[in-house]
């Protein structure tokens, strides 16, 4: 075993190659270093303008074969590139693009060659962004029981119903979602899976105040979360990807994604930030580092933070590699998302009402500090609750049951 | 034995829970939220008239001298709005410090003003890099003949928007430190170099004071000089259990929403409350809410009958300030996406169960503060 990465020469070269794009290609106002909440429209442009360039080269995508878009490049250059943008606070792509991320593989694994050379190239050079839309009102973690219908009329599907908690305040160019195609038909074999045009007559949105609109860090927030209605919209009927009423099927393959498959290997700036914090202020008089409290709550957090980012490392070996992988994701999101919530209290234990502010003179970590004790309670409900990655975890680990179940394919 | 409420505390609990449902339903707690202080002029005054901000002001001093038990049956059916606003600050923290720290004649000038809700008090303690203790108290007031001057800074002010006076703790003996030395200044907030703002967050009603050559005469000291940080003391061992009543209410109401919402949420064919997961979190909430809400009443019974209570008042809010934090938490997890929506307004007791955590010192302090009390 080995947790080093060895850089060869080649991918030194890389990311050579790499640092000088980004620097001749990221303005500095699109990099900040604070807790951003919402990018502002301009900055939001400026990712987006950065997404296109990055996708002309295939680094957009970098893992995803070049014939749609992506960049056909292996894990020793996927690895770069993530390093690299992370340097810059900024990720892979560097907008919120659940198209991309879950989308992309799904249609790469259920999609006819028409499809993939249809949607993926688009995305892939990131031409276009695209919002997951599964969430409804009545049908959250039962994701298959959304009551949103889509009923084929001639060349068309015409898609009626609500979802909620998605989305961000940019808009998209194009929604992905699963729609009961089969209203007769039993569970899980009723649903289909599509792309939408986001700008067909028949969608209206709502925006949702939220705690925040991002369960994650600081800097891959999404702005705010959005209701979206479908009243009578015509979807073409070749935007139903991986068959009729096989939805369910192909929607596994995102939610592998979704709950951590795929892993991570970000740094937590907000432990960064916290560090930082207290090895350079005092707390009555002496160095919050010296303070024995202090010492020990800041090792708890070190523990449940480096195992999080074990989880993750592992789980990003583990895809890219191919390896065979049962119930890894699942226990990473439900260790993230778990530890996360804990740890909100053991910040304030440390910063008291400095772990709260927002306030330019008080706030910790550019904001980082305040953030994450919004973002470790809202984190928890997206991609699957606790008790749902818990539940995926028990069936792929076998408890109680044979046989177990298969973690989703990624492709 | 008897762990009942008496006839009168269940009228009074009747009343209080009344005047919620009518003053204070959802939607108006959800205009409190964006209010500057959390208490407009109309509502401050209804809850004056009905004698709320007098409790605990014995009636020579213009209040009804109910007994702590009597005061928290009244904050535990406020803290399940969660209701904002001075009341806390001013009507049981500002008056038992009036009461303790206070001459005769200050009670006499102060406490029905405060009981009329004319006057509004805050405790203005903590200060920037300091944690909740007597050495959280560095700014200094000079004295030149017949009066002090201030300057200095208080943070994480509770209610500091709100109040008209603050009961500023000053150093009053230069070069002091720990509890000695520490005097209680009551300054009016519109004397001149008294500047006080807002501080923003995750976080309710909680601001920033500054005292800039600010010039009191010594006649606004409470009391002894020097002997403030006791007096201080002394007021909130017997504030806490009332502040944790207030918290017992926000378990209370965070419980109900919880148990309703599991009872009528329907996944996967079924109430989400049939989940032995979603038990579990409702359980855990239970729990919270109960020791939280035993510990209090135990103390506050210590109180009212004159035995030792000091490890049981800081027991009640190191258990009250953990059990509000735990109870929404596990009412996130009950309510997954629709929680953390703002409308629906478990936010409002979770933003307060975080502000209220580190109020007159977390759960560590009062630990430490039991230690001494027991070991
Ligand atoms: C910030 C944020 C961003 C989001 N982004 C998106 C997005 O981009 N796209 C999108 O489609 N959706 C999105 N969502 C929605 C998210 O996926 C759902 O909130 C989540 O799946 C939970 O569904 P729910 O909120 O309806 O809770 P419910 O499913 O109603 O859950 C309520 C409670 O019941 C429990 N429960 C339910 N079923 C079971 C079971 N079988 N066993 C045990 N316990 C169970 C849950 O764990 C929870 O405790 C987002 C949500 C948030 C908060």
């Amino acid at each position: 075993m080995d947790f080093e990465i060895e850089y060869s020469t080649e991918q030194e070269r890389f990311r050579a190659e790499v640092r000088s794009f980004l620097e001749a290609n990221v303005p500095a106002a699109m990099v900040t270093t604070a807790a951003v909440e919402s990018y502002t429209a301009e900055q939001y442009r400026m990712q987006r303008d950065l997404g296109r360039k990055m996708g002309v080269r295939g680094w957009l995508y970098p893992q995803f074969p070049q014939e749609y878009g992506g960049g056909g490049l292996d894990l020793d250059h996927v690895i770069i590139l993530d390093e690299e943008l992370e340097r810059l606070g900024l990720h892979l792509p560097p907008y919120y693009d659940s198209g991309g991320k879950m989308g992309g593989p799904t249609i790469l694994v259920w999609g006819t060659e028409e499809q993939k050379q249809h949607f993926l190239p688009p995305i892939f050079k990131g031409e276009v962004r695209t919002w997951q839309l599964l969430t409804e009102p009545g049908a959250g973690s039962d994701l298959a029981g959304v009551t949103t219908r889509a009923i084929r009329d001639g060349d068309d599907y015409v898609v009626n119903g609500q979802k909620v908690f998605v989305g961000s305040n940019n808009g998209a160019e194009w929604m992905w979602t699963i729609a009961v195609t089969d209203p007769e038909g039993p569970r899980h074999k009723n649903l289909s899976w599509f792309m939408i045009d986001s700008s067909l007559p028949g969608i209206t949105m709502q925006p949702l105040e939220l705690l925040t609109a991002s369960g994650g860090e600081a800097g891959s927030a999404s702005g705010e979360k959005q209701s979206v209605f479908f009243d009578d919209v015509r979807v073409p009927a070749n935007c139903l990807v991986g068959g009729e009423n096989n939805g369910w099927t192909v929607a596994s393959t995102h939610l592998e994604v979704e709950h951590g498959g795929t892993g991570n290997i970000g740094r937590s700036r907000m432990r960064e930030a916290l560090f930082e914090h207290c090895r350079t202020h005092q707390l009555d008089g002496r160095p919050m580092t010296e303070d024995p409290d202090i010492r020990e709550l800041l090792m708890d957090l070190y523990v449940d933070t480096e195992i999080t980012r074990l989880y993750g490392l592992r789980n990003y070996y583990l895809a890219y590699a191919k390896k065979a992988r049962t119930y890894e994701g699942p226990q990473y999101s439900a260790h993230r998302k778990t530890s996360n919530l804990k740890l909100t209290r053991t910040v304030q234990q440390i910063l008291g009402y400095y772990a709260l502010t927002t306030d330019p003179e008080y706030l910790v970590g550019e904001g980082h500090i305040e953030f994450m004790q919004r973002a470790g309670i809202v984190g928890t409900h997206p991609g699957g609750t606790i008790e749902v990655q818990k539940l995926i975890m028990a069936r792929r680990i076998g408890i109680g049951s044979t046989p177990r179940e298969k973690a989703g394919d990624l492709g | 034995m008897d762990l009942s409420l008496n006839e009168h505390q269940t009228m009074l609990k009747n009343a209080a829970a009344n005047f919620m449902e009518r003053e204070c339903p959802k939607n108006v707690l959800l205009q409190l939220d964006k209010h500057e202080t959390g208490a407009p002029p109309e509502l401050w005054h209804k809850i004056a008239e009905l004698g709320w901000l007098g409790m605990l002001i014995p009636a020579q001093y213009g209040g009804s001298g109910s007994s702590f038990s009597d005061a928290a049956v009244l904050y535990q059916e406020l803290g399940k709005g969660p209701l904002p606003g001075p009341h806390l600050s001013s009507a049981v923290l500002g008056a038992l410090t009036v009461l303790e720290a206070g001459s005769e004649e200050q009670r006499r000038a102060i406490l029905p003003r405060v009981a009329d809700g004319v006057q509004v008090l805050t405790l203005a303690v903590l200060e920037p890099e300091r944690r909740w203790g007597p050495d959280a108290v560095q700014l200094t007031a000079a004295r030149s003949g017949g009066t002090f001057t201030l300057n200095g800074l208080k943070v994480f002010v509770h209610d500091a928007l709100a109040a008209t006076h603050f009961i500023c703790a000053v150093r009053t003996t230069p070069g002091s430190s720990g509890a000695e030395g520490i005097s209680l200044a009551l300054v009016d907030r519109s004397l001149p170099g008294v500047s006080v703002r807002p501080l923003k967050g995750f976080m309710g009603w909680v601001g920033e004071v500054r005292f800039d050559g600010v010039q009191v005469p010594e006649s606004s000291v409470l009391g002894a000089l020097g002997g403030g940080w006791a007096a201080l003391d002394r007021a909130i061992e017997r504030a806490l259990p009332i502040l944790a009543a207030y918290q017992v209410g926000g378990c209370e109401a965070v419980f109900q929403m919880s148990v309703e919402y599991s009872r009528t949420r329907i996944q996967f064919s079924q109430p989400i409350g049939r989940f032995q997961r979603v038990q579990d979190h409702i359980i855990e909430i239970t729990n919270a809410m109960d020791a939280a809400r035993w510990v209090t009443n135990e103390a506050l019974w210590k109180l009212d009958a004159g035995r030792d209570a000091a490890s049981s008042v800081h027991m009640a809010k190191v258990v009250a300030s953990d059990g509000y934090y735990t109870a929404c938490n596990h009412a996130h997890e009950v309510h997954a996406g629709i929680g953390v929506s703002w409308e629906y307004g478990l936010n409002l007791h979770t933003r307060m169960s975080r502000t209220l955590y580190s109020h007159l010192g977390d759960p560590r302090y009062h630990k430490r503060r039991m230690a001494e009390a027991l070991l």
